[in-house]
């Protein structure tokens, strides 16, 4: 019955050092103090720990003598029974005893130190335990993640989606327009085959009136690598109705030509295939932001109009560079002659304001007369006060009625704005006034003689009626003979009346020109028309409402006028006072677009809310009700705005 | 006669050593906030309509020379590989890499024109920002931590620290063989307790609560706080053993978290540079695509 130790230890390089003893013993103790048969330095070692005790030649228990216990072949237990032929391996703490038969029925117990003492006397790897290496994965992985996945994120999948989309891509600009047009309302309802991922390619949000092709960028970036064309723009917009306000030649000839920079910008652009100058996108600039569209750049327009006389020498226009330094005087369409013998239609000229021009219009109307707080007029408004809307005098407002939107003022008509006065009654029947036909001058003689036929002269009360007369009254016999002979001649009255009407202190002669029977070959009495235009400068816009903040008397000298021809426009340095150039410190400052349209039209130039910096203005505008911001709502074609 | 400082013994072409920072007598700084200053008075000049973006000439021009600064600034991965000295020396290039890469910060943002959002182009300057913004943080680092990282070493080297800790855990353990089982696997506590353990906001904080040893050495102390010190107790030679090791984790620690403080701006920094090559290979390409 004895137990072979074997002792197993290493050198510092790793050769091994085996101590032998026998113990003749049957049972051994094993644990950390030093009276044990197997002493194992080891602090997860109980002082007395186990018991090896031989039960035959072969076989062996071993049980723990604490409540700790140890491992065998992995298994943690307290007790166990090892056939040593067989063999097994126990663990204590740090140390492996293995258990094996050896010749001459001895069991050897090998006992050996396998952990290291501390975790911190096991091999480290010096470079890599003091480094962040482990900790966090490698840069080099972390590279190459990131520039995968923002390669195919951001341009594998848009580039792929884009190559691979429907062949038939209704979308083409190329395909006929009105079809188009359908497909594009269409489109808008629907997001089926749209380039997925290029939403990150956008590099701001499309204006408010562009919001519906949001995320479509294919609509109008429609070839790869070539920038946006003006025909992908006129798929929707109607080149009828958005065109130049001048043939493409002359605008081209009216340019400046480019300085050292810009030539080079434009041969760069060129070589890039960006469409050149004068091009939809110049203008009218994208990704801007989800408000309104970016108003166009007075340099836009200056560019050819700042100095327009230079290249384009046969121009009529005035150089304009800007409104508050650098604007002619304005022109109104003045009418030069009116309509006359051999003359159908009125002529129009353009007459500069500096040249004071007037204007017959046909009318006798003083203004100062109408508009004083003293004398007849103002005394007629105050008898008028109850029935009418009247003040104490007469206000331009008395007769000058806007239009419905406010922009204008309506022709001045002389049932609504001038009868309260200027009475055509001429009869009183049971109460109701019987009124001369305004603007009919041969209804108004046709009236009269039928007036005077139809009453006869004032019935003497003399006349008696049925009673018989008797023989010898002279007197009344006279009275009724002057009556009938009255009587037979009064429709010839008429005439005499007429021409009272028709000639100085007539009804008709106070306020209009007019020619006798026989002028101008006509047989009868002739009304010179009256012309009441209601817009003068046809390419500029003017707004009424936009300038309610201010007084008419401030810009329209009508209290200082005495003649109808005075034509009562301000002129530019009116609007000054307020409005300046673009960049102007003035309370307005005003680009060329708040005036002027760039693709003419009769209605309001476009401008974006934004244009107008002057808050006072602004709030105007909205009180107004003008239409002064974009809408998306307006109908595709659609491109000016009716104010 | 109280004595002024001697005058700095240096004989003209001795030069100390000089930082990348100041290279040249800030050379690099110079030209980049020259660079910078044309670059800023040009934006508030140079009028572009509606207003200032990428897409203009101006955008265009500024986002050409931060493209071509980008790439030359990465080049310095492929350049540091290679030390030379004199004019185009690495420590040159090392202080041009800094200063330009600052003035990025100014033509980078102005090529945006300010125009920001949840895009592709967005994701570049973010990159750009966060390259240059660890960048910094780096310069930092480098510029504080290495006299901190000599005076906690005090002369000795990494291996040494290691080795004293060994030498600590062989005493611990030897110290402990005679005592009673719940005092020794307080101590082999200690002993396992892996040095170089805890995540990386351990290591560059430096805070390690539920350190094996600290947890050692406050049970130990339960026992030996009432008893008075006789001189022959092994708990008090382990608790004095657990005191050195203590200071030499704190050493070792602070050296691990200055160490880390000096690595990780690198894995933004390295990693970040080639997300923004690719996030600016989408950009320009992106741009183009749809122009």
């Amino acid at each position: 019955m004895t137990f072979l130790i074997r002792q197993i230890s290493h050198t510092a390089d790793g050769r091994e050092i085996v101590r032998q003893s026998t113990l003749p013993k049957p049972h051994l103790s094993i644990g950390r103090a030093a009276e044990n048969d197997i002493h194992l330095q080891d602090l997860s070692v109980v002082p007395d720990h186990a018991r090896i005790e031989q039960i035959d030649a072969r076989r062996i228990t071993v049980r723990s003598t604490g409540t700790l216990g140890f491992d065998v072949d992995g298994r943690t237990v307290t007790r166990v029974d090892i056939d040593t032929v067989e063999g097994a391996e126990l663990r204590f703490g740090g140390h492996r005893i293995t258990v094996s038969h050896g010749e001459a029925d001895g069991i050897v117990l090998s006992v050996q130190r396998v952990d290291a003492l501390s975790d911190a006397l096991e091999e480290k790897d010096e470079a890599r335990v003091f480094s962040l290496t482990g900790l966090l994965p490698g840069r080099r992985g972390m590279a190459w993640a990131l520039v995968l996945s923002i390669l195919i994120g951001f341009l594998a999948v848009p580039i792929f989606s884009y190559a691979t989309r429907p062949a038939q891509d209704t979308r083409n600009i190329y395909a006929v327009r009105g079809e188009r047009q359908a497909q594009m309302k269409q489109a808008s309802l629907t997001k089926q085959d749209d380039v997925t991922g290029d939403a990150a390619w956008s590099p701001g949000p499309l204006s408010q009136t562009h919001h519906a092709l949001e995320g479509k960028c294919e609509s109008c970036h429609v070839k790869a690598f070539v920038s946006v064309q003006d025909s992908a723009c006129q798929t929707c917009h109607n080149p009828a109705q958005v065109h130049e306000h001048a043939p493409a030649a002359r605008i081209a000839m009216a340019r400046a030509a480019p300085g050292m920079g810009g030539r080079i910008l434009s041969s760069f652009a060129s070589a890039f295939g960006k469409p050149g100058d004068g091009a939809c996108v110049d203008c009218h600039t994208e990704h801007e932001g989800a408000g309104p569209m970016q108003q166009t750049a007075q340099q836009f327009c200056t560019d050819c109009h700042g100095s327009m006389n230079e290249r384009l020498k046969d121009t009529k226009l005035g150089n304009a560079g800007d409104f508050g330094t650098s604007h002619p005087q304005f022109q109104p369409a003045v009418m030069t002659v009116a309509p006359s013998l051999g003359l159908k239609l009125p002529r129009f000229d353009r007459v500069s304001l500096d040249a004071k021009p007037v204007e017959n219009n046909g009318l006798k109307f003083p203004h100062d007369i109408h508009l004083s707080r003293a004398g007849g007029v103002a005394r007629m408004a105050r008898t008028l006060k109850g029935q009418k809307p009247y003040g104490d005098a007469l206000a331009c407002a008395d007769c000058h009625r806007p239009t419905a939107d406010g922009v204008r003022f309506l022709p001045v008509d002389m049932e609504t704005d001038c009868q309260s006065c200027h009475s055509l009654g001429f009869e009183s029947i049971g109460g109701t006034v019987r009124t001369l036909r305004h603007g009919e001058p041969a209804q108004v003689i046709a009236d009269l003689r039928a007036f005077y036929r139809s009453t006869g002269p004032a019935r003497p009360i003399a006349l008696g009626s049925t009673a018989r007369r008797l023989p010898g009254d002279y007197a009344a016999a006279k009275v009724g003979a002057s009556y009938l002979r009255a009587a037979a001649a009064r429709p010839g009255n008429a005439e005499a009346a007429i021409r009272a009407v028709f000639s100085r202190g007539g009804a008709c002669y106070d306020c209009h020109v007019i020619a006798p029977p026989g002028a101008g070959g006509k047989a009868n009495w002739q009304i010179t028309p009256v012309h009441q235009p209601m817009r003068y400068m046809a390419n500029g816009w003017f707004d009424h409402a936009a300038h309610k903040i201010e007084s008419c008397e401030s810009c329209h000298a009508a209290p200082k006028s005495s003649k109808a021809s005075d034509l009562l426009l301000p002129g530019i340095s009116s609007c000054r006072d307020c409005h300046g150039g673009e960049q102007a410190k003035a309370d307005v400052p005003s680009g060329c677009a708040l005036c002027h349209s760039y693709h003419v039209g009769d209605g309001a130039p476009w401008v974006p809310a934004n244009a107008i910096r002057d808050k006072t203005v602004a709030k105007v505008i909205a009180l107004s009700g003008a239409r002064v911001t974009g809408s998306a709502d307006e109908t595709l074609g659609e491109t000016k705005r009716n104010r | 006669m109280a004595t002024r400082a001697a005058p700095t013994r240096r004989i003209k072409g001795d030069v100390r050593h000089e930082g990348f920072l100041k290279h040249a007598g800030f050379r690099w700084l110079k030209i980049a906030t020259v660079l910078c200053l044309v670059v800023i008075a040009s934006y508030l000049m140079i009028d572009i309509t509606p207003r200032h973006n990428g897409g203009s000439w101006y955008g265009y021009t500024l986002g050409t020379i931060g493209v071509l600064l980008i790439l030359w600034l990465t080049a310095l991965g492929l350049r540091k590989r290679a030390m030379t000295t004199g004019r185009w020396s690495l420590k040159a290039w090392t202080s041009a890499h800094v200063y330009l890469g600052l003035s990025l910060i100014i033509i980078g943002t102005l090529h945006t024109g300010f125009q920001l959002g949840w895009n592709v182009h967005t994701l570049a300057w973010a990159l750009m920002m966060l390259v240059i913004l660890s960048g910094m943080f780096g310069v930092g680092v480098y510029a504080g931590i290495p006299a901190a990282m000599s005076d906690n070493r005090d002369e000795m080297t990494q291996v040494q620290m290691l080795d004293a800790l060994r030498a600590i855990d062989r005493q611990l353990h030897d110290a402990a063989q005679p005592l009673p089982h719940d005092q020794a696997s307080a101590v082999q506590a200690s002993l396992d307790q892996d040095p170089f353990s805890g995540g990386l906001l351990r290591r560059l904080t430096g805070n390690y609560p539920n350190c094996g040893t600290a947890r050692a050495q406050a049970t130990l102390r339960q026992w030996t706080g009432a008893k008075p010190d006789t001189g022959d107790d092994p708990l008090e030679r382990i608790d004095a053993l657990l005191e050195r090791k203590q200071a030499t984790l704190a050493r070792l620690r602070k050296h691990l978290r200055l160490k880390a403080m000096l690595e990780i701006w690198l894995y933004v920094h390295v990693p970040a540079t080639f997300a923004l090559l690719a996030a600016l290979t989408a950009h320009i390409v992106s741009v183009f695509f749809y122009w």
